[in-house]
């Protein structure tokens, strides 16, 4: 099966070998655009159609335009979850009893 | 344009992924796409938690909410006509609430219906996949996971597959 990966993050493609990729400038959770916006979702698929079409060797990484329409302290607070996750939750807590410790 | 990997990450996070070590694959795999696109079948693939709520059941966040280190590594089927209304979503390290309103933006199962009826593409398997993107160790995707649901992928006739984590 041939592959094509879109991603936030087009830095670990380089790293990680990945066969075809393509990057967007978007926050987590949004990799084909903002909610109802379909004319973005489809330009994002449609480019990752063409990857997979026109890629002639493994590792090819084509980078999108687009410009997420939200303020960037906006979005950098929009995509993250309501409660910080498990693993954030740990490392606050394992920060606290050190200070604690240290006191 | 240059896409920043990192614009949208607290500095903290950003820091800390930009000085990890990960292990290359070599040589990097490539199939080269065997047929035009308006004769392969599709699959599509995301890492975003989500799942078809009343036919399967959600990821175990309650463990991983008990053992940190710990992601659940299983998948779920979406279906091609499943609704809007069908899916649910608990990852927990990103806000829910969009992929809630528009499935679309971390698995465009609607928009690849539309690419089907266009005759862009040949179809769209009965079948998508979820898998839950908080993995710390990946070893269970690598030996169990992933090559399940690529069998479960070939016997839908897959030519190609739309990768989407989050």
């Amino acid at each position: 099966m041939s592959t094509v990966l879109v991603t936030l993050m087009p830095f670990w493609s380089e790293r990680l070998g990945v066969p075809r990729t393509v990057g967007v400038e978007f926050p987590y959770g949004h990799l084909l655009g903002q909610p109802g916006d379909r004319d973005t979702q489809m330009g994002v698929i449609r480019a990752a159609l063409k990857l997979l079409e026109e890629a002639t060797g493994p590792g090819e990484v084509r980078e999108l335009d687009y410009v997420w329409p939200q303020e960037i302290d906006e979005a950098k607070r929009d995509w993250q979850p309501p409660e910080p996750s498990p693993i954030i939750k740990m490392m606050i807590d394992q920060r606290r009893s050190q200070r604690q410790g240290e006191g | 344009m240059t896409v920043d990997s990192f614009r949208f990450l607290p500095g903290s996070i950003a820091a800390y992924y930009k000085n990890m070590t990960v292990q290359r694959e070599d040589p990097v795999p490539f199939t080269p796409l065997g047929k035009p696109l308006d004769q392969c079948r599709f699959a599509l693939v995301t890492t975003a938690g989500i799942y078809n709520k009343g036919k399967e059941p959600p990821f175990d966040t309650e463990r991983e909410k008990r053992e940190p280190m710990w992601g659940d590594p299983s998948f779920r089927r979406i279906p091609k006509d499943v609704s809007q209304e069908e899916i649910g979503a608990c990852h927990l390290h990103t806000n829910n609430r969009d992929v809630l309103l528009d499935v679309n933006i971390l698995l465009p199962v609607q928009r690849f219906l539309e690419l089907e009826s266009e005759g862009v593409i040949g179809s769209l398997a009965p079948t998508s996949y979820s898998f839950m993107g908080y993995q710390p160790d990946t070893t269970a995707w690598r030996q169990q996971y992933g090559p399940e649901a690529a069998v479960l992928m070939k016997d839908e006739a897959v030519d190609a597959v739309l990768l989407t984590p989050s």
